[in-house]
């Protein structure tokens, strides 16, 4: 390195720079501004922001994490991460594969909490898998649309892997926090409860709204718009 | 986001020139890269990404800002602890061709000096410079060629 070299390098330390304001407020209000469209970036999109940031700069500051999955975000029980291709994923038809068949008592019994429904007529079927995730099939603008849900643990319970063809979305549910992932199709990973057991991934090639209401995870699949989906949300 | 706000700023300030400037276009820049994230490859180093997003921020703003007859780009002054103590001579000395060398570095040709900034002012690679400043690397090395031949003709030294 040449000597003018070695006094830009100097001169870069003397520079009087002033010390860096915290960003982070004003990048949260921008982010919940929503400037003349309705595009509910609010807290919980600053706050993954941050959570992100963070969680990216860890994982590229340890060398041998940086061929591990890039986590994408984490919701309640959920957390999705993207990456380049997915494992083999089970193709699902509509009921096989959401676990075993019962009435709402009987799966709030064994969930040990309250189901949340949107207003559906007679009793409906809910299917259990391992215990934890239920899950009930509604029809909404004619076509059947699964409604699962879980009580969210610590740990994550449900992991969602998507391409790069899936676009992710922070949303608002009536005011609670969600994602809306579409376009693209992504696999979904259920985890037991207490994690001792069993994972399978199945494919899904709809788009999917997850939330957070009161501890519980919600998510819903199918074939919907953004807006047909948040509209179903609402009314759960 | 405060693990990189840091950096962002400095980057932001250091290109831009100007404090006010740097705080709206490391927000910019954060505000844009969240919207972003969904463009972000996975493996991709997310440093060099921000900063090209920060940056990209900053030089718009300097563009914008060239009408300033007077740049916010200091040498600070401080005496460090634990150094010698120059003579009165030696120091104004030494201060000047601090200064002298500032000045010229502004004066180069915004491309060079947006180099020359990442490069020796900012540290970073010259890859991590090609990212930020989204040119090629050779082009990065030929900037700074003559950008320090530039600054070299602007001090009266001689090449290396």
């Amino acid at each position: 390195m040449s000597e003018l070299e070695l006094r830009l390098l100097a001169l870069g330390h003397e520079l009087d720079v002033p010390v860096a304001p915290d960003l982070a407020p004003a990048v949260r209000a921008r982010l919940e501004e929503r400037p003349g469209r309705p595009f509910p970036w609010r807290r919980a999109a600053a706050l993954a922001l941050a959570v992100l940031v963070v969680a990216v700069g860890v994982a590229f500051a340890v060398p041998q994490a940086r061929t591990a999955v890039l986590r994408w975000f984490h919701l309640g029980g959920v957390s999705v991460e993207r990456v380049e291709s997915l494992p083999p994923g089970v193709e699902r038809t509509k009921a096989v594969g959401l676990g075993r068949p019962m009435t709402r008592m009987q799966a709030e019994q064994l969930l040990g909490f309250r189901l949340a429904l949107p207003p559906l007529e007679g009793n409906p079927t809910v299917y259990v898998l391992d215990g934890s995730l239920a899950t009930v099939i509604v029809r909404a603008y004619g076509r059947p649309i699964l409604l699962s849900q879980f009580r969210s643990p610590q740990v994550e319970a449900l992991k969602k892997l998507a391409v790069d063809k899936t676009t992710i979305e922070p949303v608002q549910v009536d005011g609670r926090p969600g994602l809306w992932l579409e376009g693209g199709p992504h696999t979904l990973t259920y985890l037991s409860r207490d994690l001792s057991f069993r994972q399978r991934t199945v494919l899904i090639h709809g788009n999917v709204l997850v939330w957070v209401r009161e501890g519980v995870t919600l998510r819903l699949e199918g074939k919907l718009t953004r807006a047909q989906a948040l509209s179903i949300g609402r009314r759960i | 986001m405060r693990m990189h706000q840091g950096i962002a700023f400095r980057t932001a300030y250091l290109l831009s020139g100007s404090a006010a400037d740097a705080e709206e276009a490391a927000q910019d820049g954060f505000v844009k890269a969240y919207r972003a994230l969904g463009r972000f490859r996975r493996g991709a180093p997310l440093r060099p990404w921000l900063l090209r997003i920060v940056a990209n921020e900053a030089r718009n703003r300097r563009r914008s800002a060239l009408r300033r007859e007077r740049l916010a780009l200091r040498v600070a002054v401080e005496d460090r602890p634990g150094d010698a103590v120059p003579s009165p001579e030696a120091a104004l000395l030494a201060g000047e061709q601090r200064e002298l060398l500032l000045a010229a570095v502004e004066r180069l040709p915004e491309d060079q000096r947006g180099t020359v900034v990442c490069r020796y002012f900012l540290e970073l690679s010259e890859e991590e410079t090609a990212n930020v400043l989204r040119i090629r690397r050779g082009t990065v090395k030929s900037r700074l060629a003559r950008g320090l031949e530039r600054l070299r003709t602007e001090i009266g030294e001689e090449g290396p």
